[in-house]
C-alpha cells in the first residue's frame, strides 16, 4: 500500500496514514438535461481510529457520500483512496474483499434479505467470508444478543418491527468486527434508551482500536463524536474536531 | 477448497428455497426436462427389452437353428400379403430333402393341428379339464437331435412309434400346469379330440419373446406328437415349418443349400424371389437391430427437444428472477459477495431447478417402465437415469449462464436502489 503515496497529489495530512482520503470527489447524476451535483468537489481525510459524525439536512449527499466510502458506489470525478490504496484502481472481487472483511455498514434503508430470517441476514457477510456453519451461527448469534435481538433469530423482516429491523441490520454490520463501521441514521427508527445502547456498541468497537464513520441528524448523538463534518448542499460546509 | 464445498453447499440450500417460494413457475419451467426425461427412460427401457428379446429369441432359436416358412418370418407389421397367404405349403417330403444336403445335420417339420378343418379349435382335455387353446404339434423323432427343446421328464418317441403312428405325446410346461399341477404327468393320458393319447415325456420351459403364459405366443403352451399321429386328428393338415440344424460353424452355408434347394423343389423361376424365407439367430437379431437403431434415434430426437425446452424455459425463468431479485443481488454484493460469488449463485439454482425436474422425470419415468415391464419383460439400463439427471442438470448450467453473468455483472449501488 506504500507504493500509492507517491502518487497522492495534496494529501494534507499525510497520505500514509489517513484510513481514508477523498480527494476533490464530485458525484453528479444527469437528470434528463439537467445535472444534479449529489456531491461538489469533497475533500476530507479520515484516519484510523476515528469517530467521526456527517450531519446536513435531508438531500444534502450524506448517503451519496457514504456509499462512496463503503466501496458500493464511485465518484463522478475526483480520487478516494482507501488505506493508500486508489479504489478506482481496484478489482471487482478487491471491492468484495473490502466491503465484506474490512467494512461494516449499516445502511439508512436496512437492505435485509426479504425472505431470509434475522440469523441468516446476519450470517450472510460470513457466508461470503467462507466461515463454517457452526462457527458463522455461533457468531451471528452473538451479534443479534448484543443489538438484543437474541429471541428473534428466525423472523423475517417483515415479521420484525422498524427498530427491530434497525438492530438487524446494525448486528449484521458489526459482525465481522469490521475496522470501518459506517453507519446511514443509525438510530433513526429507535428510541432514545435503544440508541444509547446502540452507541454504546459502536464506542465499544471504537475502543478496540475501529474507525467510525456514522450520519446522523441527532444532535446528542452526533456530540458522541469526537470529529463532526457538516454538509449542506453536497459541500462540506464545517470540519471541526469536538474532544 | 472446504470454504468453497461450503459455499456450494449454501447455494444449494438457497436454491431450494427460490424453488420453494415459486413453486408453480418452476413446475411449469422443468416440464420440458421432465419430459425429456420421462422419454429418456421410457425408449432406453423400451430397447432394452427389445435386448432381452433379441437374446431370448436367439437362444430359443439356437445358433445353428434355420427356421423355413412359406410366410416371412420376424416381426410383422399388419397382415401377410395376398400372394404370401397363396403360397404353397412346405411339405414333409421337404424337411426329408434338406436332410441329405451335405451342410445340414438334420431336418425336421412341424405341422401344426392346433385347429380343424373348418377353423374350430382342437380341444384337449384330461382329468376332467378341457381347454382348445393348444399348439399341436406333430413332428419327428429327430427333434431330439435338434437340442432345440429340454426334455426334464420322460423320454422322446422313437422311430418305431413314429412309424406305428403311436398316440403317444410329450407336453410343454404350461400344458402339465394346466392339466396336471401337482404331480407328474408322465403316463398320465390326455384326449385330443377325442383320441387318447399317452403322456410320456414333459419338458422344459421355453424363454418367452412377449407375454406370460396361457397366450397363443406361449411356446410352452404345446404338445408334441408323431406327425403322423397328429395327421390322423386332422387329415388335411397342410401348415408346416420346418426346422434344420446346420453343421457346427455352417450355419450360412447350409442356409444357402437349403434356400436353393426349396427354389428348386418350388420351382421358383431364376430371377424371382423365393416364395418362402429362412430365418437365422442372426437374421433376426439384425432385424431387432434395424428397430432398435430407430427407437433410439426417435429417443434422442424427443429428449433432445424436450431438454431444449427445458432450457429455454430455465433461461427465460432465471432472467425473470435476476430482475426480480436485484435488490437481493445488491444486498449480497453490499456484504461482500463477489461476482463469481454470485454467478455461482445463480448457475447453482439453475442446475437444481433442472435436475430437480430430471429427477421428478426419473420417477415418473421409473414408474412408467415398471408398468411396461409388466407386459413386456425390460429394464432400465443404468446409463438411463444417470445420463438423464446429468443432461438434466447439464442444460440448467448452460442455460443459466447468461442469467447469472447477467445477475454477476449488475452494479451493487444501482441494484440496492432498485424497486
Ligand atoms: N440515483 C440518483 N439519481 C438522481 N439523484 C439522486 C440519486 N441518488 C441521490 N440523488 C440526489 O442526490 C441528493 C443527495 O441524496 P442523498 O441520499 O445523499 O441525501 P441525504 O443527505 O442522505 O438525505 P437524507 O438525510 O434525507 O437521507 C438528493 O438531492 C437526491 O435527490
Ligand atoms: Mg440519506
Amino acid at each position: 500500500m506504500d507504493e500509492q503515496n507517491g502518487n497522492g497529489k495534496s494529501a494534507a495530512s499525510g497520505p500514509g496514514e489517513a484510513l481514508i482520503s477523498m480527494k476533490n470527489i464530485w458525484k453528479t447524476y444527469q437528470m434528463g438535461t439537467e445535472e444534479l451535483h449529489a456531491l461538489r468537489d469533497v475533500s476530507f481525510e479520515v484516519r484510523r481510529n476515528e469517530y467521526l459524525a456527517i450531519i446536513g439536512p435531508s438531500g444534502s449527499g450524506k448517503s451519496t457520500l457514504m456509499n462512496l466510502i463503503g466501496c458500493l458506489d464511485s465518484p463522478t470525478k475526483g480520487e478516494y483512496w482507501i488505506n493508500g490504496n486508489l479504489v478506482s484502481d481496484m478489482s471487482d472481487d478487491e471491492l468484495a474483499r473490502i466491503r465484506n472483511k474490512e467494512i461494516g455498514f449499516v445502511f439508512q434503508t436496512f437492505n435485509l434479505l426479504a425472505r431470509a430470517t434475522a440469523l441468516h441476514n446476519v450470517e450472510l457477510p460470513l457466508i461470503y467470508a467462507g466461515m463454517r456453519a457452526a462457527e458463522r451461527h455461533d457468531q451471528a448469534l452473538a451479534s443479534l444478543t448484543a443489538v438484543e435481538l437474541g429471541d428473534r433469530v428466525t423472523h423475517r423482516p417483515n415479521e420484525l418491527s422498524g427498530g427491530q429491523r434497525q438492530r438487524v441490520a446494525i448486528a449484521r454490520a458489526l459482525v465481522n468486527n469490521p475496522s470501518i463501521l459506517l453507519a446511514d441514521e443509525p438510530t433513526g427508527a429507535l428510541d432514545s434508551k435503544t440508541s444509547i445502547e446502540i452507541m454504546h456498541l459502536f464506542e465499544k468497537l471504537h475502543s478496540d482500536g475501529n474507525t467510525i464513520i456514522l450520519v446522523t441528524h441527532e444532535p446528542e448523538i452526533a456530540e458522541r463524536a469526537h470529529r463532526v463534518i457538516t454538509i449542506r448542499d453536497g459541500r462540506i460546509e464545517k470540519d471541526e474536531r469536538i474532544k | 477448497m472446504k470454504i468453497a464445498t461450503n459455499q456450494f453447499y449454501e447455494n444449494l440450500k438457497m436454491a431450494f428455497d427460490t424453488l420453494r417460494s415459486n413453486k408453480l413457475r418452476s413446475f411449469l419451467t422443468i416440464i420440458g426436462v421432465v419430459v425429456g426425461v420421462i422419454t429418456v427412460m421410457l425408449i432406453s427401457s423400451i430397447i432394452s427389452g427389445i435386448g432381452l428379446a433379441v437374446e431370448k429369441q436367439v437362444k430359443a432359436f439356437g445358433t445353428r437353428s434355420i427356421f423355413i416358412y412359406k410366410q416371412e418370418i420376424g416381426i410383422r407389421f399388419g397382415r401377410p400379403s395376398r400372394e404370401e397367404r397363396m403360397r404353397p405349403d412346405l411339405t414333409l417330403d421337404d424337411a426329408l430333402a434338406l436332410r441329405e444336403l451335405s451342410e445340414v445335420e438334420t431336418s425336421v417339420p412341424f405341422l401344426n393341428v392346433s385347429s380343424g378343418f373348418f377353423g374350430n379349435r382342437t380341444i384337449v382335455s384330461a382329468g376332467g379339464k378341457q381347454t382348445q387353446n393348444i399348439q399341436l404339434s406333430g413332428t419327428l423323432p429327430e427333434i431330439e437331435k435338434t437340442e432345440t427343446q429340454v426334455l426334464i421328464e420322460g423320454r422322446w418317441f422313437t422311430q418305431s412309434e413314429s412309424d406305428a403312428k403311436s398316440d403317444v405325446c410329450l407336453i410343454g410346461d404350461t400344458v402339465k400346469d394346466t392339466f396336471f399341477p401337482y404331480k407328474s404327468a408322465i403316463g398320465e393320458t390326455i384326449e385330443i379330440n377325442g383320441r387318447e393319447f399317452r403322456i410320456i415325456g414333459q419338458l422344459q420351459k421355453k424363454e418367452q419373446l412377449v407375454g406370460g403364459g396361457g397366450g397363443n405366443n406361449d411356446e410352452s403352451n404345446t404338445i408334441f406328437l408323431p406327425f403322423h399321429a397328429a395327421l390322423r386328428i386332422k387329415p388335411n393338415a397342410d401348415d408346416i415349418f420346418v426346422l434344420a440344424i446346420a453343421k457346427p460353424g455352417r450355419l450360412n452355408e447350409a442356409r444357402d443349400q437349403i434356400e436353393d434347394l426349396l427354389r428348386v423343389r418350388r420351382e421358383v423361376k431364376f430371377g424371382q424371389k423365393n416364395n418362402f424365407s429362412t430365418a437365422t439367430a442372426d437374421s433376426i437379431i439384425d432385424q431387432f437391430k434395424s428397430i432398435t437403431a430407430g427407437v433410439a434415434l426417435a429417443m434422442v430426437v424427443i429428449s433432445s427437444i424436450g431438454l431444449m425446452i427445458g432450457g429455454i424455459g430455465v433461461m427465460n425463468i432465471m432472467l425473470v428472477s435476476v430482475t426480480e431479485r436485484t435488490r437481493e443481488i445488491g444486498i449480497r454484493k453490499a456484504v461482500g459477495a463477489k461476482r463469481s460469488d454470485i454467478l455461482l449463485q445463480f448457475l447453482i439454482e439453475a442446475g437444481t431447478l433442472t435436475g430437480f425436474g430430471g429427477l421428478v422425470g426419473l420417477g415418473i419415468g421409473w414408474i412408467l417402465t415398471l408398468l411396461i415391464s409388466i407386459v413386456f419383460p425390460s429394464y432400465v439400463p443404468w446409463w438411463a437415469p444417470v445420463g438423464g439427471f446429468f443432461a438434466s442438470v447439464g442444460i440448467g448450467l448452460i442455460f443459466g449462464i447468461w442469467p447469472a453473468w447477467k445477475a454477476a455483472r449488475l452494479d451493487p449501488i444501482e441494484s440496492l436502489r432498485y424497486e
